[in-house]
């Protein structure tokens, strides 16, 4: 069946894609901000900062590039955005390159495996089985009802937006793993619904990472973590603050609480 | 008319791509798979996404369904028998071109984009992938220091 391909502007286009797909518009009918298209991905790429990319990358206001969709689609090649990292930022951009490595050794993997991206590497480390693990995703999550504010808000920012911060998706891939004991799949292929950049390899490897099914241990934070990078901004406005925040704690108290049977745990 | 027909597809959208850089005037069609955007449950905002990337790309043409069925039925309106496009690791890409080739007697080019740090397939194969740390010590000074001459 052959689509339109002009439009007179973008709402047009929009209108017309309600329409058409219908079925993926009534799941989700949000339109993100980020705009698609080489333009805007070129003027994305003039916009990278390598050197303040490597001192404050892991900060929810820290100088990101926001390249992940266009790369993932392609709008972009990696090759040359390594290449213009390198051009403007010299050694100094050793660290955004080090990320860009990370989508292509990713990607190389997913090469290897194929559909194998959905099946666990290997065993989880946290002393539980894949059994113990829920292999649905509760509805609150999902519909960001669960009281918490910094996990409500990146699911809505998810959900409107296609985009969450690096480190705000390790955090709500570890909760969802680890504190709320579901497996790294539900929460994988409800990342892949939403993200613009959703790509299996990048998507379920970081998830398995996250998991422990790829890596050597599991990935899992405590609340100061949470709140240094994200200055304060959920914890401030959180009903739970005060009592019942399941991230508070030291390292040594949380690994206890969530991997009892761990080995090392003791 | 240009004899060949390129395949545009969702891990490609880049006007300059192997494959439309290689045949400019080439007819260029790109089919939204019924079986991925339903099987992923896209959300429309993904969706959105595409379609503004395509239309940038000249004189594209979108179509909607099973990809190779689209794809071939595009090919015998223009009499053309050989499809060029750029290659991707999903394996629904290969099983696409699978049947390109089997079930509709297509003939099909797939060009590599130039590779992250000139990292190929052939030595890509010998890499030990285990972990992060295995793949990139290796290359890592090769990533960081090709363009030494621009600094
Ligand atoms: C649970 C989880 C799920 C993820 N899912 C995806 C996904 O579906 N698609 C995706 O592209 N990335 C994914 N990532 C990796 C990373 O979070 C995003 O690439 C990054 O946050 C995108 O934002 P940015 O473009 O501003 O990144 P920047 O930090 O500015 O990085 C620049 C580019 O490097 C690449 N990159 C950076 N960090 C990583 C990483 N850890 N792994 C792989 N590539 C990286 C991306 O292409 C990114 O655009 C995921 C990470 C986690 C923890």
């Amino acid at each position: 069946m052959k689509l339109k391909a002009e439009f007179r502007d973008r709402d047009e286009m929009i209108i017309y894609l309600r329409e058409v797909f219908a079925e993926a518009a009534a799941r989700s009918p949000e339109v993100a901000e980020t705009r698609g298209g080489r333009c805007a991905a070129e003027a994305a790429l003039e916009r990278i900062r390598p050197e303040r990319y490597a001192s404050s990358r892991n900060y929810l206001k820290g100088a990101v590039t926001r390249l992940a969709a266009y790369l993932r689609h392609g709008v972009l090649s990696l090759e040359e955005v390594r290449l213009e990292a390198l051009r403007r930022g010299g050694p100094k951009a050793e660290k955004l390159v080090t990320e860009l490595a990370w989508r292509d050794y990713w990607q190389r993997v997913y090469r290897r495996i194929g559909a194998g991206i959905w099946k666990d590497r290997e065993s989880y480390k946290t002393g539980w089985r894949t059994s113990d693990y829920a292999t649905e995703l509760p509805t609150e999550v999902i519909e960001g009802q669960t009281g918490l504010a910094c996990m409500d808000a990146f699911a809505a920012e998810l959900r409107r937006t296609g985009y969450l911060h690096n480190h705000s998706r390790m955090w709500m891939a570890a909760w969802i793993v680890h504190f709320l004991r579901v497996r790294w799949q539900a929460g994988a292929a409800w990342f892949l619904e939403h993200l613009l950049d959703g790509d299996p390899a990048s998507n379920n490897l970081s998830w398995q990472w996250v998991a422990s099914t790829f890596s050597t241990k599991p990935y899992y934070f405590n609340r100061d973590n949470l709140e240094q990078f994200t200055d304060g901004l959920y914890c401030r406005q959180c009903r739970h603050y005060r009592s019942g925040c399941p991230f508070e704690g030291t390292y040594e108290d949380l690994q206890a609480r969530l991997f009892p049977r761990m080995p090392e745990a003791r | 008319m240009s004899k060949v027909m390129v395949w545009v597809h969702g891990d490609s959208l880049r006007p300059g791509s192997a494959a439309l850089a290689k045949h400019p005037e080439a007819r260029r069609v790109f089919v939204f798979d019924d079986r991925v955007i339903e099987g992923y449950r896209l959300s429309l905002k993904r969706i959105v996404f595409i379609y503004e990337s395509l239309l940038e790309i000249e004189g594209i043409e979108i179509r909607r369904g099973d990809v190779a069925a689209e794809l071939a039925e595009a090919a015998r309106e223009s009499g053309v028998t050989r499809i060029v496009t750029t290659e991707s690791v999903a394996p629904g890409f290969a099983r696409i071109s699978e049947r390109l080739r089997r079930d509709y007697r297509l003939e099909l080019e797939v060009l590599t984009e130039e590779p992250f740090a000139g990292i190929g397939k052939a030595e890509s194969e010998r890499m030990d992938l285990k972990r992060f740390s295995r793949f990139w010590q290796p290359i890592k000074s090769r990533a960081l220091n090709l363009n030494r001459s621009l600094w």
